[in-house]
């Protein structure tokens, strides 16, 4: 009756802003980022993907709560890059490597194809 | 290994996919050469992000069936509706229209009432689909039995009709479970429990009791009296993505993957970061649309990706950050 409506999960509100970096006082170089109508798809990823990354002390996520899709990011450089660059970067490299992802499977796809189409035409007598 | 002089395949250090089985709805590979959150964010977003057509809104004009309408509305919501052809339409939220038009909506009505004296049959074949829509097989009824009928919606007696207008929309199934492109998504890691991240209960001996997964073979066993490995990470993933019906299983990676690209771009131009990405990842794209490296030739993200020249992208360095699956020495790659 009372509950929200399932869009609410994806799609971003009026005046909700996509991300927004809140610097963190209590540590050195460090900054929050809230993610809103995200969840652990892209959190999971981007956390563990800064963990890995150079300049990155330290980086962790949590979804605060499960029905709400609000992903919080904390990160801690050494201050050679800013947080808010480290992220950048770490995006910046994932979509890169999803791209390769993309044209690895594209390509053994149609290599497959061909090979399983080469196969029919012998067992047809061609 | 000295990779400065590793310019064979450019690629070899990214993301490797093996494809061991395929057909029209499944599509079985292995991934690897990446980390576990790259391989179930990607899982997850095919499960939950990829858009597909369902029936969404049902309007009975007569139901004398022996079902209520909400019982009717709930199955048709489920039939597998053709959504390959999707990029053509948006989002009924996202439409200019502000309700529902030809552009983002396709109308399927049925009417059917019993007449004979034997249990009439009704089913997804049966419906007709309005010709006023994106394009000319988007929202069609996916048909895959022998005899062509589709699923069955319900069963008329003597004297009871159907008759109902449906409006199919764009959806993703993290709004509803219908708009799901896969009915079923395999993944599996590690399929000798190396790494422990299974606890496996046992009455007497968890190896004998246990049957192995075919992928056991496609592995080495651990050997006798190894000693645990503390700093080991999975990096071989099993997929066995199975298709609704409503989307090849190939596109629905595909598809999966632009999707994942643009919510990372859209965090890039968030972070307010000059991009002109967000622009050219609208839409899911055509697979192979970046091989040419078109797709960064923008300032900053040249280079990287896509060229097959001499120096790998995926290289490496020397810093310990090089050896990661996606090895980037930090100046290589995107600068």
């Amino acid at each position: 009756m009372n509950a929200p409506d399932r869009f609410e999960l994806f799609m971003l509100g009026d005046n909700e802003k996509k991300i927004t970096e809140k610097i963190y006082a209590g540590m050195s170089n460090t900054s929050d980022f809230i993610l809103l109508k995200e969840d652990h798809t892209l959190a999971n990823l981007l956390a563990e993907h800064l963990k890995q990354a150079p300049h990155v002390l330290m980086c962790g996520y949590k979804l605060a709560h499960p029905n709400v899709p609000e992903v919080f990011i904390r990160i801690q450089t050494d201050g050679t890059i800013t947080p808010k660059e480290a992220l950048i970067e770490v995006c910046k490299q994932l979509i890169g490597a999803y791209a390769q992802l993309q044209r690895e499977f594209t390509r053994e796809y149609e290599l497959r194809k061909m090979v399983s189409a080469g196969n029919q035409d012998q067992a047809n007598g061609f | 290994m000295d990779y400065d002089a590793m310019d064979m395949d450019t690629e070899a250090l990214g993301p490797a996919v093996k494809i061991s089985e395929a057909d029209s709805t499944h599509v079985n590979f292995e991934l690897s050469n990446v980390d576990l959150s790259f391989a179930n964010s990607l899982r997850r977003i095919i499960q939950a992000e990829v858009p597909t057509v369902a029936i969404d809104l049902v309007e009975f004009m007569a139901n004398t069936s022996v079902l209520a309408d909400e019982f009717i509305a709930h199955r048709l919501g489920l039939i597998p509706l053709d959504s390959r052809n999707i990029k053509d339409m948006p989002m009924a939220r996202d439409c200019d229209c502000g309700g529902h038009c030809d552009k983002c909506t396709v109308i399927l009505t049925l009417h059917a009432k019993c007449l004979g004296d034997e249990i009439m049959n009704v089913h997804a074949s049966d419906f007709s689909v309005s010709s006023a829509r994106p394009n000319q097989t988007v929202g069609n009824p996916i048909i895959t039995d022998p005899e062509g009928l589709g699923p069955l919606i319900c069963k008329l007696r003597k004297g009871q009709e159907l008759h109902i207008e449906c409006m199919a929309k764009k959806g993703i199934a993290k709004e509803h479970a219908k708009w799901m492109p896969t009915s079923a998504v395999g993944f599996e890691y590690d399929p000798h429990n190396k790494l422990h991240h299974l606890d496996l209960w046992y009455e007497t001996d968890a190896e004998a009791e246990w049957p192995k997964s075919k992928y056991a073979d496609w592995e080495d066993p651990p050997q006798e009296g190894e000693p645990f490995d503390y700093d080991a990470v999975p990096n071989r993933f099993y997929f066995e993505v199975e298709s609704a019906g409503n989307i090849d299983p190939d596109a629905i990676i595909q598809l999966g993957i632009s999707e994942l690209q643009q919510k990372l771009a859209k965090l890039i131009t968030g972070l307010g970061e000059k991009s002109n990405i967000d622009d050219q990842y609208d839409g899911p794209q055509s697979p192979g649309a970046m091989d040419d490296g078109a797709m960064y030739q923008n300032d900053g993200y040249q280079t990287a990706y896509g060229n097959g020249g001499a120096q790998s992208a995926w290289g490496g360095g020397a810093t310990a950050y090089g050896t990661t699956p996606y090895g980037n020495s930090g100046q290589g790659g995107w600068s």
